[in-house]
């Protein structure tokens, strides 16, 4: 044990130290911010686009369409019709385009012109005219149009986890979130311990430490300052999100602000709400932990096999394609939580840890399908130890030409 | 004592120890010798426990070498490594807490060698802006900090100049004054005289010789017998005697007779022969031992 405290102590505190982790650190946390703050001095501008425009009408339709109008987009002005529309109206204006309405026979006409034809709201403006545009073709009152238009849509859930559609759709953004953050977290440390095992071995330092140290003391060690700076960079990421997340809405003036930014679609704040459950924190955490250790502990071992730090983006790249395949099938687990894809791969260890998370989120899972994905990924990760520690005892001290794949077979039936 | 009893140990198809066996009695200096590839190394890791024999045993007072064992033994390995990164002080202390110091002892023994081995000016710069014999001093340090009964040291000479040399064969034998057991293998024959009170040749995989100087020199079958002058007639006496002719140089007449000769009698019969003024019997030295161990011509 005492062994262990020293090897893991050192180490942490090496690669604390490292400028990887202090650059990997920063470059998180500027991405939370940027996450958090970019939404709120982006969306009004990303929202305003193409949305200012002028009227063009003759008044009693202008008087008829602004009301309209304006529930959606920003209404600048109104012209007569007839008055030349052209880049110099729109600028007297500050408008994105100009909107000409004309009574025709079968209703009404409307001409959008536009600095920039892409951005224009055309959908939007549809949709707001269409009262307009019945009322013109069927001559009935606007009390009349507005009953008729009115039918109420409601929808209501059956699931049992979620009781609205906002809450649902909360929980998937949160789970896509942090399936990425998943990912994120366990590729780049995973690498990290590839690399530091690497970095041993190709500087000779490995003979020497394993002169003094049980080499599954050593792997064992690396791989759990892995997690360690894992878990400490995620705290300190939540601990910035949180912070900005009070913060916006102390910032903004009360519970207006707050109230706004959960009605943000770009908010962070707003997609989190109230959909982080402590079994969906748990979650989390249990599937990071053993998906990290899997895929760090057959990252360590086979990094044990190399010989120069250059052969680690070859090495690395196959072993990577698993997490990557859970990562895609996260996601799909996220919008189609019962797929039998989604089902069976939430029990395959390097899958499941992405997609059992998944499911998890979005979905109620019997226990016993977690129980069993979780008792599986620990069967595995007891594999892979056995697996990993035989590479990393022999492989350490294995110089010279790579070894071929019958090598390793050798290496994995030996004792030692 | 370090036994080490027919150990063997093969990677795949390749079998690097045949039967190796020697014991080193404590507080000893060990010399191994062999050529590059014989199993020097993978000798020094099975001592060490890194590699697993796949057959014999070795073991230290009687006890087989586990891990609390193998903590007080010290290894300087011959591929040189340290971190980079990792200051030089910061290094040797790390390494003596690894071999169950505590920090402040660690840290105490740390200043102490930095001292001794005069790099006191890189005691707080990274290992990796040392001079390559600088980081082998600082690797002497780690391998040595924590007094350790057995340590190990496999081709601890390369790579230093004259005065480093001179300053670890001090440190060495320092060590031995102390009573640590030291095993450790040079391609510097005259070294290993110097320091070593025993020998192991290994080649191939097997133990060729085994022993003190004197125990290798007693097994020798022959003796060079170096007369003077190089005259005709002491020829023909030596062939009398049944000696072989080696060679002839600077005056002088080698001649190669068997171990047992009567070398009182055959001084006697050359006296008698011509007026000698030189009679000396030469003891094979240890590279003579050593390369006729390994089968190369001595």
């Amino acid at each position: 044990m005492n062994d262990f405290i020293t090897v893991y102590s050192g180490d942490l505190m090496r690669r604390i130290k490292s400028r990887p982790f202090l650059v990997g650190l920063i470059l998180g946390t500027l991405a939370i911010v940027g996450l958090f703050k970019l939404p709120t001095i982006l969306a009004p501008t990303i929202v305003s686009q193409g949305t200012r425009l002028v009227i063009v009408a003759d008044a009693p339709l202008a008087a008829q369409a602004r009301p309209l109008l304006a529930r959606t987009l920003t209404v600048k002005g109104v012209v007569p019709a007839g008055t030349a529309v052209n880049r110099a109206l729109l600028q007297r204006f500050d408008a994105d385009c100009a909107i000409s309405i004309s009574e025709v026979k079968s209703g009404i006409h409307v001409t959008i012109f536009a600095k920039n034809p892409t951005s224009v709201p055309s959908g939007r403006v549809r949709a707001a005219l269409l009262p307009l545009q019945v009322q013109h073709a069927t001559h009935l009152s606007s009390a009349q149009i507005a009953a008729a238009l009115g039918a109420n849509i409601e929808v209501r859930s059956l699931s049992s986890k979620f009781q609205s559609v906002d809450q649902a759709q909360a929980a998937q953004g949160l789970a896509m979130t942090l399936v990425v953050f998943l990912y994120i977290l366990v590729i780049v440390n995973s690498q990290f311990v590839m690399s530091a095992v690497a970095e041993e071995k190709t500087s000779r330092i490995a003979e020497l430490l394993i002169a003094s140290v049980d080499p599954m003391v050593l792997l064992a060690a690396k791989v759990l300052v892995g997690a360690t700076l894992s878990v400490l960079q995620l705290l300190v990421w939540v601990a910035i999100g949180i912070a900005l997340g009070s913060g916006g809405g102390t910032a903004g003036a009360g519970a207006g602000a707050a109230a706004s930014a959960s009605m943000n679609p770009f908010s962070l704040t707003g997609l989190l709400g109230n959909t982080l459950s402590p079994e969906v924190i748990a979650a989390f955490g249990v599937f990071f932990i053993l998906g990290f250790l899997q895929i760090s502990t057959v990252f360590a071992g086979v990094a044990s096999l190399i010989n120069r730090t250059e052969d680690l983006g070859s090495i690395s790249g196959p072993m990577v394609i698993p997490t990557i395949a859970g990562y895609f099938i996260g996601f799909l687990a996220i919008n189609a939580p019962t797929l039998p894809l989604v089902t069976v791969t939430s029990f395959i260890p390097l899958l499941s840890p992405f997609v059992m998370f998944a499911r998890m989120a979005v979905s109620h899972v019997p226990l016993w399908q977690i129980g069993t994905s979780v008792a599986l990924n620990v069967l595995a990760l007891w594999g892979f130890t056995w697996f990993a520690g035989k590479l990393y005892r022999v492989g350490m001290m294995l110089y010279g030409r790579p070894p071929k794949f019958a090598q390793v077979w050798e290496i994995l039936r030996s004792p030692s | 004592m370090l036994s080490v009893e027919h150990i063997q140990k093969s990677f795949g198809s390749v079998q690097a120890l045949r039967d190796v066996s020697f014991s080193v009695g404590a507080g000893s200096v060990f010399g191994l010798l062999g050529p590059n590839g014989s199993g020097k190394t993978t000798t020094m890791r099975t001592i060490l426990n890194i590699l697993r024999p796949d057959a014999g045993a070795v073991s230290w007072n009687g006890k087989p070498i586990d891990r609390t064992v193998r903590r007080r033994f010290g290894y300087l390995p011959e591929e040189r490594g340290l971190y980079g990164k990792m200051a030089v002080r910061e290094q040797i202390v790390y390494f003596g807490r690894l071999h169950g110091l505590h920090e402040p002892e660690a840290a105490k023994r740390a200043d102490a060698w930095i001292e001794r081995l005069e790099i006191g000016a890189y005691a707080l710069r990274p290992a990796a802006e040392l001079s390559k014999g600088n980081q082998q001093k600082v690797q002497i340090a780690c391998a040595a900090l924590h007094d350790p009964e057995l340590l190990i040291l496999d081709e601890p000479f390369s790579g230093l100049d004259p005065v480093n040399a001179d300053i670890l064969l001090a440190i060495l034998l320092d060590l031995k004054a102390k009573g640590t057991t030291l095993v450790l293998s040079s391609h510097q024959m005259w070294q290993l005289e110097q320091l070593c009170t025993a020998f192991c040749v290994i080649n191939a995989g097997e133990t060729r010789a085994s022993g003190t100087l004197a125990e290798l020199r007693s097994a020798w079958p022959t003796r060079t017998v170096r007369v003077a002058p190089d005259s005709p007639v002491l020829r023909g006496a030596a062939e009398k005697l049944g000696a072989t002719i080696a060679g002839s140089e600077n005056g002088d007449l080698d001649l190669n007779v068997p171990a047992t000769s009567d070398f009182a009698a055959m001084l006697r019969s050359f006296a008698a022969a011509d007026s000698i003024v030189k009679f000396e019997v030469v003891e094979p030295s240890l590279h003579d031992i050593y390369l006729r161990a390994i089968g190369a011509a001595a």
